[in-house]
């Protein structure tokens, strides 16, 4: 009886990796899908308007390349900044034995989740000035602290006998950095480099509001122009890029991945 | 570029507190409303997918979908059907909160310890029975910490629902951009981000105290 | 790095036979405690000793072990390995030649079981050549197939088989020395057994200086050479051999350390080959022991056969004697009276 119930249990646990992997596929499968599923449908119905004068002004390719250009180098920079900031500030911050310093950027990673992103935006504005360099610097406070919190969480968790196993072996602290640390640390932050992409592509809509391009544009004139079709394209591009750019992360995560984890 | 003047801040404050107040009120009430709607949709639906892989994982990851979607472009979509205000705001941040409510449900309901349950069932409890007082009081404290990071998320989207009319402390921010250049626009922009700052943090604070209260002593910590 | 350091450590590469390892009144204080955690510990390990640490978790005995590779550096006294100060060596090199298994193993989860056997070969900068033999050879000696399991994440391994890796890891580069702290106390029952069974053949092979903290007493007894038994502040309560320590506890302390059914521990460390035999008879060759087994194995059989007698059989197995329970008890008390007889002889071990 304990046999079979053994081999139950085994077969169960191989039915629900089994499980697990076709989720993963399908997971995988499906991003891709919807957006090509939402770009066509929304060909498909623009084909079917009369598209009157400013319809056709915006809703041509060349306009939308451009929107989509501006959008796409406004996030994929401002996630740059972001990784060649946030990482090393990471890092150094977890080697410090300083509480008080930890709990300072913890803290204001806790008030920083808070801040309402429009907020940022058009307070820069205000007080600084309009346009991309705005919109980028707004976009870069922004998802500073989440990338940073990431980077030191992942140092973190890492177990720490595995830490002291390394040091017994007679890695230096530099070493054991680069060699087990931060191999073992990548998930998490990578975790965190990826939510601050998809941040940036939402953010990025908002940096219409000060003049800084980006699909927002689109958005912002159909609903001023009353311009239906302007809008839904709009809103239907920038839901794709940011499905994209999600599913993009995840297959990195998944490449970068050590495995054995 | 305006300067920074904090006589002039105070000023606006003591002019408009009644204002300010007012749209703080209207700010919580479509977060909570929201979210109200949120953990009743996100609670049933985790109840009745988290014993089934595959369901489970198509609703964790559509609502991980949604989460993606900007919030001015699902917004801007809303309009048409919804019209420009409340409803179409209430709307998206329902559609926001459902993720962290549903996977925190699923995640918490199989946190349970399947000795727990087979004792429950040992005991002659039904699964209707079983789910209502054994299982959701102890994942209880875990879809709480998933409506809390809601409320922390849609309290900062609501500012944005201010562009389609939108109630709320947005406004404060987006009259500060249509009176870019005037000497009020700061201290409006100021003022809106601030008191979402802080809506933002005393919703956090009630969190906690909401589920250590509501929390069975057995299982705090 | 120092010229010195190099050439001591190069010293005590050399001895990967078991090097002498001397501390003399180790203390640690951690800052803002007033109580020691370790205080004036003295101990001299000879070359190829397995030096069991006995105590209750608590006591310092895991704090004691650190300081031999640093891990937690000493506050005061000295530490020598082959008359070498490892307190003046930079703590990373000191450390590759130091052997280091602990409890919850460590291995590293994102390198293969031979990329986590190769971590101190690299750092100490062997061909791909000869690493390459080193992994397969430990894996064998550790009794996993190279084969099937080199190329493995540590995480597809049961806990019994993470432990061998972790300790066929520490001997990588054959270090002269070995800490282990609690390396079987994770693992199950019949698991520990194997292990630990495996552990002391591969000492008799290899023949380490071992410094090996537990807190199970019946493990010391098995597998040390001699017995450290400490109390609070690690404080040396006995040193001594295990059948020593079973046949004479210094104090009430030890004592209860040792608890119940002393003799018949002390029994299961005496073969049967040490007893005087009775005569062999046909009548009593119906149950026999071998003479390699113990006597504790012995009076097992007897009790449960209820035999009066049993025989003897030598490795060839050809009947050679018989036993008794009365000769088995005569054996133990010729035991303890031997061991007072080279105790007076050498005076007690320090």
């Amino acid at each position: 009886m304990t046999v079979s119930t053994a081999t139950t249990a085994i077969s169960t646990a191989s039915a629900a990796r089994r499980t697990d992997r076709r989720i993963r596929i399908a997971r995988r499968a499906a991003t891709p899908v919807i957006v090509v599923l939402s770009l066509g449908g929304l060909l498909l119905w623009l084909s079917t308007l009369e598209l009157d004068s400013i319809e056709q002004r915006t809703l041509n390719w060349d306009y939308i390349a451009l929107r989509t250009g501006e959008h796409l180098n406004l996030t994929i920079v401002a996630s740059i900044l972001v990784a060649v900031l946030a990482i090393p500030t990471g890092i150094l911050l977890s080697r410090t034995r300083s509480r008080a310093a930890r709990g300072f950027v913890l803290g204001l990673a806790n008030v920083g989740q808070a801040t309402p992103a429009v907020g940022v935006v058009i307070l820069l504005a205000i007080i600084w000035q309009t346009g991309y360099t705005t919109a980028l610097v707004a976009l870069v406070i922004y998802s500073f602290l989440p990338v940073l919190r990431n980077t030191m969480i992942g140092l973190e968790q890492i177990d720490p006998f595995v830490k002291e196993s390394a040091l017994g072996m007679g890695m230096t602290s530099g070493q054991v950095l680069r060699r087990i640390e931060l191999p073992l640390a990548v998930p998490v932050i990578l975790a965190g480099l990826r939510t601050s992409l998809v941040f940036c592509v939402g953010v990025a809509t908002i940096a219409t509001f000060i003049n800084a391009g980006g699909l927002g544009d689109m958005i912002v004139n159909g609903l001023k122009l009353q311009r239906f079709p302007v809008l839904v394209t709009g809103a239907v591009l920038v839901a794709s890029i940011a499905l994209l750019i999600d599913w993009v992360a995840s297959v990195v995560e998944d490449v970068l991945r050590p495995k054995g984890v | 570029m305006t300067p920074f003047d904090l006589a002039g801040l105070l000023t606006f404050w003591s002019r408009r507190w009644d204002d300010i107040l007012e749209l703080m009120v209207e700010h919580l009430v479509v977060v909570l409303i929201s979210l109200a709607i949120a953990m009743v949709i996100g609670v049933i639906v985790g109840m009745l997918t988290w014993n089934k892989p595959i369901p489970a994982a198509i609703v964790i990851a559509a609502a991980g979908v949604a989460l993606t979607i900007p919030s001015l472009a699902l917004l801007a979509l809303l309009i048409r059907p919804f019209g420009l205000g409340w409803t179409s705001t209430v709307i998206a941040l329902t559609f926001y909160s459902l993720l962290p409510i549903v996977r925190n449900t699923i995640v918490g309901l199989r946190e349970v310890p399947p000795s727990v349950l087979e004792s429950a069932m040992g005991m002659g409890m039904g699964p209707i029975k079983r789910m209502m007082s054994i299982q959701l009081p102890i994942a209880w404290p875990i879809i709480l910490t998933g409506v809390r990071v809601a409320a922390q998320l849609t309290i900062g989207i609501a500012a944005i629902a201010a562009y389609v009319a939108g109630p709320g402390l947005g406004t404060l921010i987006f009259n500060g951009l249509s009176s870019l250049g005037s000497k009020n626009a700061l201290n409006f922009a100021l003022t809106g981000t601030l008191c979402v700052i802080i809506l933002a943090l005393v919703v956090d604070a009630a969190f906690v105290q909401i589920t250590r209260l509501t929390t069975s002593r057995g299982l705090r910590a | 790095m120092p010229e010195s350091t190099d050439t001591a450590l190069t010293q005590i590469a050399s001895r990967t036979d078991g090097a002498r390892i001397v501390l003399d009144r180790v203390s640690k204080v951690y800052p803002g405690q007033d109580a020691p955690a370790v205080e004036e510990f003295s101990m001299v390990a000879e070359p190829g000793e397995l030096i069991m640490f006995v105590g209750p978790s608590g006591c310092g005995k895991t704090t004691t072990m650190k300081m031999i590779n640093r891990i937690i550096e000493p506050s005061s006294g000295s530490i020598t390995i082959d008359g070498r100060d490892i307190l003046s060596l930079d703590p990373s090199e000191l450390r590759r030649h130091i052997g280091y298994v602990i409890q919850q193993i460590g291995l590293f989860p994102h390198m293969t079981i031979a990329e986590n056997i190769a971590v101190v070969p690299k750092l100490l900068g062997w061909s791909k050549q000869r690493t390459a033999e080193r992994i397969d050879e430990l894996l064998q000696t550790v009794q996993l197939d190279p084969g099937t399991f080199a190329h493995r994440y540590p995480r597809q391994l049961s806990g019994g088989q993470q432990q061998r890796v972790g300790v066929a890891r520490a001997l990588a580069a054959n270090p002269p020395v070995m800490l282990m702290d609690e390396p079987f106390g994770a693992t199950d029952p019949i698991t520990r057994e194997k292990l630990q069974a495996e552990f002391l053949r591969l000492q008799e092979s290899i023949g380490k200086t071992i410094i090996f903290v537990t807190h199970d007493f019946d493990e010391a007894i098995k597998l040390g050479d001699r017995i450290a038994v400490l109390s609070e502040r690690s404080q040396i309560e006995q040193f001594d051999t295990p059948a020593a320590i079973l046949a004479e506890p210094a104090n009430a302390y030890v004592r209860s350390f040792i608890g119940h059914g002393a003799a018949l521990k002390r029994l299961a460390l005496i073969p049967v080959e040490t007893a005087v035999l009775g005569a062999a008879s046909a009548a009593v060759d119906h149950h026999r022991i071998a003479t390699d087994d113990s006597l504790r194995d012995a009076l097992d059989l007897l009790i449960v056969t209820g035999a009066p007698a049993i025989g003897v059989v030598d490795r060839s197995g050809s009947l050679v004697g018989s036993l008794t329970v009365e000769r088995i008890s005569t054996a133990l008390g010729a035991d303890a009276t031997a061991l007072a007889a080279t105790r007076s002889d050498e005076g007690r071990p320090a």
